[in-house]
């Protein structure tokens, strides 16, 4: 069957007339209408088939819409206003037990005979050589549609909302004396996302993310000084509720109050401190450390080349003491506002949640349908994404969170217990070695606390640790009302390297006698710091 | 592959389809392969091709931007009713400066057939024999060899127009041994294939595995190091930014100085340093296009540790009266005079590290270009001219200011092509903050 273009436009112009206008929609021809789904299958059909025809064992083809709205300002002024689309599809087949996968932005039915041959003719120049044939599990056919859980799609949200509201921000921070510049800028995501596997599979997924943020800067040109204070929020898997319900404004104006306040705060005296740290800040650390460490396929030396390996080998499942006895992490595709929550993942393995570290031992893996049956597991955790149409899924991270303390302890209680620490917001800096054990985290902000109070604000702070040893010295956790969704937008990894979102909750928590270094290279770049 | 009478045509096009008072498009083709392996065997691999629009229009200078990759008249009309829509909503461009009318290019030479037209069986016939290396050598393979090319044009209401093609291909390889006590790490690129050091970055990659076993101990601390190349250019990676003018002038720069001045004209650094953009270099060839379609030229930013120029954009030069900087395109960075060979280097050495590369490197303190990362794949003491022994990696806090400053630099080798063109340095001190468990 050949599919005319003029068909695929009447089609999905019949599909676009029950739904309601949107902002682009200032006039009928402005609205990009997208495929319609009965199109996407046949075009599935077409792939499978072939696929099949072809000796592929499993074979799957991923028709998807990427829309992406920017908006960028520096003080009183806008610089960029954009929306950007990309449509394709990627086919990707196993073959005599090697991968092949091929793409393209031309979404015709000859375009996709072609990919299918080409993703074929890999798959089988790899058989030849290949020495470990894939392992790949079964799963049950899947047929679904499904949207994130967001209130107001920020796609139908008029442009100028957004652009009043960043703005705003800018005045907000501007209106402090001593700012000297504020940036801003919102990102909205739209993902359309189909997949059709040989397994029978056809399941359709919309998603949105959002994220709002600013920079406030402060200069001391005098003494050639400067400072920043980003924004605390972050992105989020939620729609124009975000933009509307968070103060942004009120938010600005004390990131500009800080900005200035860290031109003059006490520079950290290098040593040992105990750290208290908020999950605008911790999430980041949960991020690099437990996130990407129990990742099956660095463990198992599939990312040697680019990102790592793993400290968390195979053998430490179930025996190793990660952290305290009170320190839980679990993966969960399916959590709420949620940056990597999906219903299924790129191979048809339905959103769920599951311990990583429990009991403060290291107990379990993020896995897919071809990582599973390397350690004998029979069903996979739902970890396969692409970044795009465009390149092969590959194993990601899902939302992976720390489990707040059962009793709800507060941010005040945690600092009251800390003779010499401090406390940090936001994330600045951070590094991590190839295998996950020795990281460097700044922050935005500093505060120090002498016998139990906070006393005043400290710059040029960061702290160095190794995995293990920083999670095994946290001795208090926040209660649920301390816990709090942080994240990435742009979580790079793989070659060539994708981008993935992904989000981590975590209540306030506290850590004992932690390594902290002075940053500001004039007051000696880093030396004071001891070995971790 | 577009050809420069195809994307002329779709850039009228789009041009045609909108009323706005000025505007930009850009066409692009990109087609690429890809294989990875990992634990000695074939891992995912990928070949894609993708062809993008983008338009960008100022309407009473306001401006909207769209993209997309469909290609169809009413896509590309969409696309151009999108941009105008956003423009009429948009606040006016305080920065607009009319697009560019005619220029004259002159051309560059990045792009060879072959390299664009690479098959899936040739990759998997070249990291065949790697695997086949990595069995007799008895250490873990990992790696990526990609491939690919470009085709590109942009066009402007006011009638310039350009094109150009460009093709790509590297290697990168981790060797481990089996106990994962060591590992070794080789990377080539280069526009042509043939040209394209396939067995070299295996060699360095299993070679450096088998030499880094038994690393020991050794004190965090400030250390003479000499750095190999990919060492340079990962650390050198956040430089090209730190010129940016308008940073500099706003007082938000490692260019800044006390009492509002620019760091322009003065020897900041070791008089030993050149660090330029060249789009016609032999070896690592850049765009014929700087930014805004501005034609490119060679552009030094530093020239004999002296800062030489910074990087002016279109609106920042207006605003400064100043040109807007034709650069950079690419990042070159080599010796003002003699060149040192690592073996020169470590022959001159009393007592240093010797570092393969670097590994994660982030910015700490923007002011001072403060960076921090950690060694990876191969650390090494020499000591009295000697590699003495392999020792762990460390993690690392330093200012990249202060790591190039005058008398700081004690040599300076051949630049080679590791992403830039970058040379291995002998460097006075470097300072390693804590050590890393990691391998």
């Amino acid at each position: 069957m050949r599919l005319s273009r003029r068909r695929f436009l009447m089609t999905t112009g019949t599909a676009a007339a029950g739904l309601a206008a949107p902002h682009w929609r200032i006039d009928a021809a402005a609205y990009e209408p997208g495929l319609s789904s009965a199109i996407k299958n046949e075009l599935a059909d077409i792939a499978v088939a072939l696929a099949r025809q072809l000796g592929a064992s499993y074979g799957d083809i991923r028709i998807n819409r990427y829309r992406i709205e920017r908006i960028s300002t520096r003080e009183r002024q806008v610089q960029d206003v954009s929306l950007d689309q990309t449509f394709g599809f990627g086919v990707r087949v196993l073959v005599k037990g090697s991968w092949g996968f091929a793409s393209s932005s031309e979404v015709t039915p000859d375009e996709v005979r072609r990919v299918t041959q080409e993703a074929v003719d890999i798959a089988k120049a790899n058989a030849s050589r290949q020495r470990k044939p894939v392992q790949f599990l079964e799963v049950p056919a899947v047929k679904a549609n499904w949207r994130s859980a967001f209130k107001e799609d920020p796609f139908d949200v008029p442009i100028e909302q957004n652009i009043a509201t960043l703005l705003k921000v800018n005045e907000a921070a501007l209106a402090v004396s001593g700012v000297g510049f504020v940036n801003s800028s919102i990102a909205w995501v739209n993902e359309q996302k189909f997949y059709a596997s040989t397994d029978g599979s056809r399941i359709e997924q919309y998603i949105i993310r959002g994220y709002p943020d600013f920079t406030v800067t402060a200069v001391d040109r005098g003494a050639g000084d400067f400072q920043t204070r980003d924004a605390l929020g972050g992105p989020q898997g939620m729609g124009y509720e975000y933009l509307r319900n968070h103060d942004w404004v009120k938010e600005a104006k004390t990131a500009g109050e800080e900005a200035v306040m860290k031109l003059k705060a006490k520079r950290v005296t290098p040593g040992k401190y105990d750290l208290v740290l908020h999950p605008s800040h911790l999430w980041l650390t949960i991020h690099e450390s437990v996130g990407h460490s129990t990742e099956l396929d660095r463990a198992l030396g599939f990312e040697a080349n680019y990102a790592g390996t793993s400290f968390l080998t195979p053998d430490k499942a179930g025996k190793l003491q990660f952290g305290a006895r009170h320190v839980n992490f679990f993966a969960d595709r399916t959590q709420p506002a949620g940056l990597a929550t999906v219903a299924y993942d790129d191979e048809g393995v339905p959103g769920q949640k599951w311990y990583l570290v429990r009991d403060g031992v290291f107990v379990d893996w993020q896995t897919t349908r071809d990582l599973a049956p390397l350690i004998g597991r029979k069903n996979s955790y739902g970890c396969l994404h692409s970044q795009s149409w465009r390149d092969v899924p590959f194993p990601r991270m899902p939302n992976v969170s720390l489990e707040p303390g059962k009793e709800d302890v507060s941010l005040d209680q945690l600092v009251a217990d800390v003779e010499n620490g401090i406390l940090i917001y936001g994330n600045g800096s951070f590094s991590i070695d190839q295998q996950r054990y020795n990281f460097q985290f700044g922050g935005q902000t500093f505060w120090e606390i002498k016998q139990g109070k906070i006393t005043g604000m400290l710059r040029d702070v960061a702290y160095q640790s190794r995995t293990t040893d920083f999670w095994n010295s946290c001795d208090g956790l926040g209660g649920q009302s301390t816990y709090a969704l942080g994240g990435s937008f742009t979580d790079g990894k793989g070659e060539p390297p994708q981008s993935n979102a992904v989000s981590h909750g975590c209540p306030v928590a506290r850590f004992r006698n932690v390594n902290v270094l002075n940053t500001d290279s004039k007051q000696g770049g880093g030396t004071g710091a001891e070995t971790c | 592959m577009l050809t420069e009478r195809e994307t002329r045509k779709i850039c009228d096009t789009l041009l045609e389809l909108t009323k706005a008072d000025d505007a930009v498009v850009d066409v692009s083709e990109r087609i690429g392969g890809n294989q990875r392996f990992a634990a000695n065997a074939f891992n995912t691999n990928g070949s894609s091709r993708e062809r993008r629009f983008s338009i960008t229009v100022w309407m009473d200078k306001r401006r909207g931007s769209a993209s997309g990759t469909e290609f169809d008249d009413a896509a590309l009309r969409r696309a151009a009713e999108q941009a105008e829509h956003i423009a009429k909503l948009s606040p006016v461009d305080v920065e607009y400066l009319p697009t560019l009318g005619p220029q004259k290019y002159k051309p560059v030479n990045g792009f060879v057939d072959a390299t664009a037209q690479l098959s899936a069986a040739w990759r998997a016939k070249q990291l065949g024999g790697i695997l086949g290396q990595c069995d007799k050598a008895n250490v873990v393979g990992a790696g990526i060899f990609q491939s690919g090319a470009v085709s590109r044009a942009s066009a402007t209401r006011h009638g310039n127009f350009e094109f150009e093609q460009s093709t790509s291909a590297s290697l990168s390889m981790t060797a481990r041994t089996p106990d994962g006590t060591s590992s070794g790490y080789g990377l080539h690129n280069h526009f042509d294939v043939d040209r394209l050091d396939i067995a070299g970055v295996a060699r360095r990659a299993v070679e450096k595995a088998q030499a880094g076993r038994d690393a020991q101990r050794l004190e965090p601390g400030v250390y003479p190091v000499i750095l190999e190349p990919q060492a340079v250019g990962d650390i050198l990676g956040f430089f090209g930014r730190a010129f940016d003018a308008r940073n500099a002038d706003e007082g938000r720069s490692p260019m800044s100085a006390p009492g509002g001045k620019t760091l322009l004209g003065r020897p900041v650094f070791d008089p030993k340093i050149n660090f330029y953009s060249d789009p016609w270099h032999p070896e690592l060839p850049g765009s014929q296009a700087a930014q805004d379609g501005v034609p490119a030229q060679k552009v030094h930013l530093v020239r004999g540790g002296t800062v030489e120029n910074l990087a002016y954009s279109r609106f920042w030069a207006e605003k400064s009266g100043k040109e807007p900087t034709p650069g950079p395109v690419n990042q070159i960075f080599e010796s003002t005079g003699a060149t040192h060979s690592l073996t020169e280097m470590i022959a001159g050495a009393e007592r240093a590290l010797l570092l393969t590369r670097f590994w994660y490197i982030r910015m700490v303190n923007p002011r001072t270009q403060l960076l921090t990362g950690l060694t990876r794949d191969g650390v090494w003491l020499v000591e009295n001219g000697k590699v003495k022994h392999p020792v762990r990696n460390f993690r690392f806090n330093q200012s990249v200011m202060q790591m190039l400053a005058p008398g700081n630099v004690e040599m300076i080798g051949k630049p080679e092509r590791v992403g830039g063109l970058y040379p291995a340095l002998k460097l006075k001190a470097f300072t390693f903050s804590s050590e890393s468990d990691a391998v």
